[in-house]
């Protein structure tokens, strides 16, 4: 059973997202996976984080007893600090983004289109939601990468057609990497570039509710 | 003729229409003159648009923060004690966001409808060169023109029949000569003073325009005793009485990022005691710390936005994260919500905070491409800008503003600390009232001048947090 069969962990979804950053790029983790990409950046390779919560060059989050509520992350947790550091305000921090400072953005995604539509900001059956930064690192940063699990938790797929859920943005999305595969959304559609070990084109496409275009050179996941 | 009055006279009569706590900009040419003429202690604030915001003349060329700061002429002046270095986009937004009090220019001509023409559009012909007489002109809550009365050629620089090029529309109020001082009234020129020894029609004989004469015609006699009164103080003894008029049905700003820091604790706690209610409160979450402890330390339950929407104070938010990141732990605004309690505005981060720029910065509306094609954009105009689409989003203001800063000097110069900047410098210049919480108050001259992050023309009103106020319960 597709269903059952053993999926990538959170943290190689991670390390596959990390290849991506550019070296000495500015880049936006969101929450879950993507705030774990900061443990893989190649050695070598610089990376300088930006936070909504008003900060660039974030580093190292901040052992407990030394916790400072003046210092954080948009994610809300301390931060340690660091040489280099800079605090800006809000429109300054959002200028950055839309300005196309950022270099890449790494989001997770409630649901993301094969023509690269991102939803995450509301489950309809809420009726409420959070935009935060979202709509901003959508429409602004350079690059928008998705990384998430493929399905959610009852295996409903992630990967649509078409969203049903509000979207954030637009044909921003111009990667997905899954538990399962990395895609490239296009004008024609979605591009399979690469497949996690042991899974088969048919079994990845068997969960993603979009039709797969497998990639000329398409390969095994390359860390 | 009898003479005329020279430079430093008519700047003692344009500084005599200042009142103290003004801020104050000047244009080049004789308004610059302004600066050398004010007692030393003036409480005025002079901004000028090479970067300085409350300076004086210079005596040895040199600025006392040791980096050059310029008149707008381009002369080197002193930052006095609570000055601030500010940017040019600072310096536009002061004057289009209704912070500057008084705009001093010298144009080539002023037209009995109060336009007026820039000398160095008036010295380009063919061509708009506006400089930044513009900013001025159309700035400064009351614009005074400074000019000779009469061309070299001797013929009017204040005529009747406006130019199709101006600088400014119907935008001055006072005309300040070197023979007279001229009052624009609903279009039409008063004649309120002259020059010792000239008479009326002597005026008026080189006066393009119609002049009418005030019943109580003066002779200049400039007058400065009044700006060596002390400054209005800003610093309040303690949080209720910094709010005691902060009304029910206010629009209120209250912000940090969503945790304990940056949050203005002390006034928001005096704000739940005073009970206020049928609030419409603008910030970035509308109280999450205290359900899910975002950014609050382990063990401790956090003030937020929370205790005004549990004590039924809160009748609409405008916000970007208004809910619990988790459903099963919900935020009691997303309670309230649900009883339908509060309205809710959405609006994603970026856009609130560029829309509180604006506001406080004279900008009405601004496109954006964020939300573009998404539930934002709905209602919205939108359209298509070299193949990308924006959406058009409006500025916003707010009654009062509460701000966590963390050290102000007694002029209202604040300086944050960390990430409790954000949303904080943001809103102090979009509120009516501004009032801001800060841990320390200092003398002016004790904050470095190239750091304040908000200039005191921004802040009304000063609170200490009380020593061992807690920001948790």
């Amino acid at each position: 059973m597709v269903d059952e069969k053993e999926r990538l962990p959170r943290e190689v979804v991670a390390m596959r997202v990390a290849k991506e950053l550019p070296d000495g790029g500015f880049v936006n983790l969101g929450i879950g996976i993507p705030t774990l990409v900061s443990n893989f950046i190649p050695d070598g390779s610089v990376v300088f984080y930006h936070s909504e919560s008003g900060v660039l060059n974030c580093g190292p989050l901040a052992e407990e007893d030394e916790q400072d509520i003046d210092l954080i992350n948009a994610g809300g947790q301390f931060l340690q600090m660091v040489p280099g550091m800079a605090f800006f305000s809000t429109v300054d921090g959002f200028a950055m983004i839309r300005g196309g400072h950022v270099d890449v953005t790494v989001l997770g995604a409630h649901q993301v289109s094969a023509t690269g539509d991102l939803a995450n900001w509301m489950l309809p059956e809420r009726g409420v939601g959070n935009i935060g930064g979202a709509m901003d690192l959508a429409a602004g940063a350079k690059q928008v990468i998705v990384a998430m699990e493929h399905t959610d938790r009852q295996n409903n797929a992630k990967i649509v057609q078409d969203c049903t859920y509000p979207i954030t943005g637009k044909g921003c999305v111009s990667l997905i990497v899954t538990d399962l595969a990395v895609m490239q959304p296009t004008p024609e559609g979605l591009v399979l570039k690469e497949v996690a070990p042991g899974w088969t084109v048919e079994e990845v496409q068997e969960l993603t509710a979009a039709n797969l275009i497998a990639a000329s050179d398409l390969k095994e996941y390359e860390l | 003729m009898p003479p005329r009055l020279d430079e430093l006279t008519m700047a003692r009569r344009a500084a005599s229409e200042l009142e103290p706590g003004q801020v104050v900009a000047l244009g080049s040419g004789l308004p610059v003159s302004v600066a050398a003429v004010l007692p030393p202690d003036a409480a005025v604030q002079l901004l000028s648009d090479a970067g300085a915001l409350g300076y004086g003349a210079s005596s040895d060329g040199h600025s006392s923060t040791g980096p050059a700061l310029a008149s707008p002429d381009g002369r080197p002046v002193a930052l006095q004690r609570g000055g601030a270095v500010v940017g040019m986009v600072d310096w536009a937004a002061m004057l289009r966001g209704g912070h500057v009090d008084v705009a001093l220019v010298q144009p080539a001509r002023v037209y009995a409808s109060g336009d007026l023409l820039g000398w160095t559009t008036a010295a380009t012909p063919g061509l708009f060169a506006p400089g930044r007489t513009v900013d001025l002109s159309a700035g400064g809550r009351k614009v005074i023109a400074m000019l000779p009365h009469t061309g070299s050629d001797g013929s009017p620089n204040i005529v009747a029949d406006s130019s199709p090029v101006a600088d400014g529309r119907g935008c001055v109020n006072v005309i300040i000569t070197d023979i007279a001082v001229i009052r624009v009234e609903s279009g039409a020129l008063v004649l309120s003073e002259v020059a010792p020894g000239w008479s009326y029609d002597e005026v008026a004989a080189v006066t393009g325009a119609p002049l009418a004469q005030a019943s109580n015609l003066k002779e200049i006699a400039p007058n400065l005793e009044a700006l060596n009164a002390e400054r209005a103080g800003k610093v309040f003894s303690d949080g209720p009485s910094a709010i005691a008029d902060l009304h029910d049905g206010a629009t209120v700003m209250i912000d940090g990022f969503g945790g304990p820091g940056g949050m203005a604790h002390y006034l928001l706690v005096s704000l739940r005691d005073q009970g206020t209610r049928g609030l419409t409160i603008i910030s970035n979450t509308i109280g999450i710390a205290r359900s899910v402890n975002f950014g609050t330390p382990p063990g401790k339950l956090a003030i937020d936005h929370s205790i005004l929407v549990d004590n039924g104070q809160v009748a609409k938010a405008i916000a970007t994260y208004p809910v619990s990141p988790s459903m099963s732990n919900p935020s009691s605004f997303e309670l309230a919500y649900r009883r339908g309690d509060v309205e809710l505005e959405l609006v994603p981060q970026g856009t609130l905070a560029e829309r509180l720029r604006a506001g406080g910065a004279g900008i009405y509306a601004f496109y954006t491409p964020t939300g573009a094609g998404t539930l934002i954009a709905e209602g919205k105009e939108s359209r298509v800008i070299d193949g990308k689409e924006y959406i058009l989003e409006q500025a916003l203001t707010a009654d009062f503003c509460l701000i966590r800063g963390h050290k102000a000097d007694t002029m209202g110069n604040v300086v944050y600390k960390g990430t409790s900047r954000n949303f904080n410098a943001v809103m102090a210049p979009s509120a009516r009232i501004t009032i801001v919480e800060v841990d320390e108050v200092v003398e002016p001259g004790e904050l470095d001048p190239e750091l304040i992050v908000t200039p005191g023309m921004y802040v009304d009103r000063l609170v200490v947090r009380p020593e061992g106020f807690s920001p948790y319960e």
